[in-house]
C-alpha cells in the first residue's frame, strides 16, 4: 500500500505537483491522467526517489521511504520508462537481469527467470536472449523495458508512459500482453498516462491531474458518469461517446441510448 | 649520393642504438600515459559532478596545453633536474587536458535516459558509474587516450635534451651535424610509432560494448608493461656519468673519436647544452662535452681535461659570406676584418661569462668591447642595402653578430637584418647557401666535420694544425659553395671534456687519456 501525504515539489517558481495526498491499496492499479506539465511524472518519481520532495511525506507498506536507502528501496519496485532506458550495451538477458543481479540472485535462477518472462511477453528467448537493445523494434524494446522491471518480482510497479512512444497498432499489441501478464495481479501499478483510453482500459482507479493539483480521484465510472467539475466534465468531452460506449456494455439497452442522444446532442 | 640507400645504411649500422632508443622512446611514452590516465581519469570523473572544480581544471589543463612544449621542458629542469623524471613529467602535464576532457564529455555525453534508468533500477553511484557510465563512454575515452598516445610520442623527441633518451637522440644529432640520415632514422620511427599507436588504439576505441570488459582489464596491463620498457633496461656501465650534446655523440671528433682513440667508455647520456653546464655544476652528470670559450666554465668552475691525443681540431671563428653579396658591397669585408685577430679565447670566454652567466644582453657585451678596443662608430643610418646576418643559438653567436652589426653600421652605409638563433650547424648553414642569409661565424673544425666531411685520411692529415684547416675549408668553401671565409677572429672555440674540479683533482684526472684509465681501473 503506498500513502502519499501532502507533497509539494516545486521548480524553480513553478509548482510541479502542489500539496497532492492520495492512497493506493495493495494490488490497485491506479492511473495518473492529465495534460503535459500536469506534474503526472513528477509524482510518479518521488515514489522510488527519482526526486525528492520539497515537503510531505510517501509510505510504503507502513514504512517511510526516506527512512531505507535509495537503492534498496528501487530494487523492490520496478520501473518502465517511456523510452525504454535500456542499457545498450547489455544483452536483452543482461538487460532483463539488471535487478536480479544487483540483488545476487545465482545464475540459474537468474537464466531461468529471463526466459519465463521472455516468453510471457513473446519475445522467444533462443532468439533474442543474446541480442542487444539496438538490434530489435520499438515494440520489442518496450516488451524488453517491462520484463526489466518485472524481472525480481517487485511487489510494486511504477510506469511513465509505458506505451506513450509506440504507433497505434504496436501500442494496442504491447498493452493487450501486458494485460494479460498473470504476475501482474498481485502488484500495486502506478502507471502515468495523457491516453484517455489507455487510462480507462487499464485503471482501477484514475486520479486526475492539472497544474500539479488533483482535481479528482475515482473509478473510471465515477469521473466518466459523475465529474467533480468543468475540467473533468472537459477532459473526457472528446472521447465521451466511446468511453461511455465501453464503460456500458453492449446489451444495457437504456444506458446506451442515453449516450447516443447525448452525443447526438453534442454533435448539434 | 644514393640517399634511401645510405639511410638504410645508416640505420642498420645504428641498429643497436635505434632499437635502444624507440625502446626507450615507447617506454617514456607510456609511462607518463599512464600517469596520465591514473590522474585524469579519477579527475574527468569527479569533474562530471561538480561544476566549480570543473572549470578550474579544464582550465589549468588547457593552459598547461598551450604552453610550448620546450618551454614545459625548461621549467621542469630547476625544479626536477634532468633526466626521466622531468621528461616523464612535462609528458604527464602535457597529455592531461585530452584524458580530463574526453572522460568528461564522454560521461556527460551518455543518454541522460539511460543514466535514470540506472539509478531507477537501484544501482549505487559506484556501480552506475563501473557498469554504465564508463562503458558507454569508453569509445571517448579511448580517442582521448589516443590523443595523449600521440602528443606523448611527439613531444617525447624533446626529453633528448635534457637527458632522458628516445628518438630524438637521432633527431637533434642529425640537426646539429647536418646529418640528414639521422635525422630520418629518428624522425621516421617516431612517426611511425605515433601512426602505429593510433591506429591499434583506434582498433580498441572500437571494440563492441560486449568485449569492452575485456579490453578494460588488459588495456591497463599493456601500458604497464610497456611503461617497463623504460625502467628495465637500466644501463650497466661505468662508475661516472657523461652528459654529451647530440652534436658530439656523432661527431668523429667527439664520442665516436673518444671511443676510438682514447678507449674511453663511459656511460652516457644526450643532453642539450642548455643545460648540460647547470647539470654538472649540480654533481648530476660527471664529465661533459663543452666549449672551451664557454663562459659557464668559469662560473661553475670546471677543469678542461687536455686532449692529449688530439682528437678535437682547432675550431677558429671567422665570418663566412656569400660571394655574391661581397662583391655587391666591396666595402663589407674591409670592415669585417677589423675584427680579425682582435679576441682571444680569455677574452671570448669573459664577453660569453657576462652573458651567460651575468644576463647581460650580447649586445650591451659588444658594444662595450668595441667601445674598449677603440672600434666603436655611431651608425651611420645609410640606405645602400641590407645585409642580413645569421647566428647559432648560443650567446657567442649572438655577441659576434651584435659586434658585425655595430661595425657595418658604424663603417658603411648598409644596414643589418639580424636573424639570431638559427639553431645548430645544419640550420644556419642551409639558410646560407639558399639565400636566407648572408653571413654568419662559423668555426673551421665545425666546417670541416659536420659539412665538409672528408675522407678520415685527409682530417687525420690536417689533425691539429689550425692554419692547414682553416685554407682548406676555405678553399672547399670556396669551390662548392661559392662561400668567402675571411680572416679568423683570433680564439679557439674547441671541444672539449670537462669535470668539477673538485672531483677531478681528487680523482688525479688531469687528461682524457687519465680519465679513459680510470674508467677502466674502476669499473662497476
Amino acid at each position: 500500500m503506498i500513502v502519499v501525504k501532502n507533497i509539494t515539489k516545486t521548480f524553480g517558481a513553478r509548482k510541479a505537483v502542489d500539496n497532492v495526498s492520495f492512497t493506493v491499496n495493495e494490488g490497485e492499479n491506479i492511473v495518473f491522467l492529465g495534460t503535459s506539465g500536469c506534474g503526472k511524472t513528477t509524482l510518479l518519481k518521488m515514489i522510488n526517489r527519482l526526486l525528492e520532495p520539497d515537503s510531505g511525506e510517501i509510505w510504503i507498506n507502513n514504512h517511510r521511504i526516506v527512512d531505507q536507502r535509495p537503492e534498496d528501496l528501487r530494487k523492490k519496485i520496478g520501473y518502465v520508462f517511456q523510452n525504454t532506458g535500456l542499457f545498450p550495451h547489455y544483452t536483452i538477458e543482461e538487460n532483463i537481469g539488471t535487478v536480479p543481479r544487483l540483488l545476487g540472485w545465482d545464475k540459474a535462477k537468474m537464466a531461468a527467470r529471463v526466459s519465463d518472462l521472455m516468453e510471457k511477453l513473446h519475445l522467444p528467448p533462443d532468439q533474442y536472449r543474446s541480442a542487444y537493445p539496438h538490434e530489435l523494434s520499438g515494440g520489442q524494446q518496450q516488451r524488453v523495458g517491462i520484463a526489466r522491471a518485472l524481472a525480481a518480482n517487485p511487489p510494486v510497479l511504477l510506469m511513465d508512459e509505458p506505451f506513450g512512444a509506440l504507433d497505434p497498432i504496436t501500442r494496442a499489441s504491447v498493452r493487450k500482453d501486458f494485460k494479460q501478464l498473470d504476475e501482474l495481479r498481485s502488484k500495486t501499478i502506478v502507471l502515468v498516462t495523457h491516453d484517455v483510453q489507455e487510462a480507462f482500459e487499464l485503471a482501477d482507479r484514475i486520479v486526475l491531474l492539472d497544474k500539479g493539483r488533483i482535481v479528482q480521484q475515482g473509478t473510471p465510472d465515477e469521473l466518466l458518469f459523475e465529474p467533480a467539475g468543468e475540467y473533468a466534465r472537459n477532459f473526457f468531452e472528446e472521447q465521451r461517446f466511446q468511453l461511455e460506449a465501453g464503460r456500458i456494455g453492449a446489451t444495457d439497452y437504456p444506458a446506451l441510448i442515453r449516450a447516443f442522444d447525448h452525443f447526438r446532442k453534442r454533435q448539434h | 649520393m644514393d640517399s634511401s640507400e645510405s639511410l638504410w645504411q645508416f640505420m642498420h649500422q645504428q641498429s643497436g642504438k635505434l632499437l635502444q632508443q624507440t625502446v626507450q622512446h615507447i617506454g617514456l611514452t607510456f609511462i607518463s600515459l599512464l600517469i596520465t590516465v591514473l590522474i585524469g581519469l579519477p579527475l574527468g570523473i569527479y569533474i562530471t559532478h561538480n561544476k566549480t572544480t570543473r572549470r578550474l581544471v579544464l582550465g589549468v589543463a588547457g593552459v598547461l596545453q598551450t604552453i610550448p612544449s620546450i618551454a614545459l621542458l625548461g621549467f621542469m629542469i630547476p625544479l626536477l633536474g634532468i633526466g626521466p623524471l622531468p621528461a616523464i613529467t612535462a609528458l604527464f602535464l602535457y597529455s592531461l587536458l585530452p584524458v580530463i576532457r574526453n572522460t568528461y564529455a564522454g560521461i556527460s555525453g551518455v543518454d541522460p535516459g539511460v543514466k535514470e534508468a540506472a539509478v531507477a533500477m537501484g544501482m549505487t553511484p559506484a556501480q552506475r558509474l563501473f557498469r554504465v557510465d564508463l562503458v558507454l563512454a569508453f569509445p571517448v575515452i579511448m580517442a582521448g587516450i589516443r590523443t595523449a598516445t600521440v602528443i606523448n610520442v611527439g613531444v617525447g623527441t624533446l626529453a633528448a635534451y635534457i637527458a632522458a633518451g628516445g628518438l630524438g637522440e637521432f633527431i637533434f644529432g642529425g640537426i646539429a651535424l647536418n646529418n640528414t640520415n639521422m635525422i630520418l632514422a629518428g624522425a621516421i620511427p617516431a612517426a611511425l610509432l605515433a601512426i602505429v599507436l593510433d591506429f591499434l588504439l583506434s582498433l580498441l576505441q572500437r571494440t563492441g560494448a560486449a568485449r569492452r570488459k575485456v579490453v578494460l582489464t588488459l588495456l591497463p596491463l599493456i601500458i604497464v608493461c610497456l611503461s617497463s620498457f623504460y625502467v628495465l633496461p637500466m644501463r650497466f656501465g661505468s662508475r661516472l656519468l657523461a652528459g654529451f650534446t647530440p652534436e658530439f655523440m656523432g661527431r668523429r671528433d667527439g664520442d665516436i673519436g673518444l671511443q676510438s682513440v682514447y678507449g674511453l667508455h663511459i656511460r652516457t647520456v644526450v643532453i642539450s647544452d642548455a643545460v648540460m653546464y647547470e647539470a654538472i655544476y649540480k654533481g648530476k652528470l660527471d664529465v661533459i662535452s663543452g666549449y672551451s670559450t664557454d663562459g659557464r666554465l668559469k662560473a661553475y668552475d670546471l677543469v678542461v681535461l687536455d686532449d692529449d691525443k688530439k682528437i678535437f681540431p682547432p675550431y677558429y671563428a671567422a665570418p663566412v659570406i656569400r660571394r655574391d653579396v661581397m662583391q655587391r658591397y666591396p666595402e663589407l669585408a674591409p670592415v669585417l676584418n677589423k675584427l680579425a685577430g682582435q679576441i682571444n679565447d680569455s677574452m671570448m670566454t669573459a664577453l660569453n661569462y657576462r652573458v651567460e652567466y651575468l644576463n647581460q644582453s650580447p649586445e650591451q657585451c659588444a658594444r662595450d668591447f668595441l667601445v674598449s678596443r677603440g672600434l666603436y662608430q655611431a651608425a651611420r643610418n645609410g640606405r645602400k642595402g641590407t645585409i642580413r646576418l645569421g647566428s647559432k643559438i648560443f650567446p657567442e653567436q649572438y655577441i659576434l653578430t651584435d659586434i658585425y652589426a655595430f661595425l657595418i653600421r658604424g663603417y658603411t652605409d648598409l644596414q643589418v637584418d639580424s636573424k639570431t638563433g638559427l639553431g645548430g650547424t645544419k640550420i644556419c648553414f642551409e639558410a646560407l647557401i639558399n639565400n636566407q642569409i648572408d653571413c654568419y661565424p662559423e668555426y673551421t673544425g665545425t666546417a670541416l666535420l659536420a659539412i665538409l666531411h672528408p675522407p678520415a685520411a685527409e682530417s687525420q692529415r690536417l689533425a691539429g694544425n689550425r692554419d692547414s684547416v682553416y685554407n682548406y675549408v676555405r678553399r672547399r668553401f670556396e669551390t662548392i659553395y661559392d662561400l668567402e671565409w675571411l680572416d679568423p677572429i683570433g680564439f679557439n672555440n674547441a671541444y672539449a671534456l670537462m669535470m668539477r674540479r673538485g672531483q677531478a683533482q681528487q680523482l688525479g684526472i688531469h687528461t682524457i687519456s687519465d680519465l679513459a684509465g680510470y674508467l677502466k681501473t674502476n669499473k662497476r
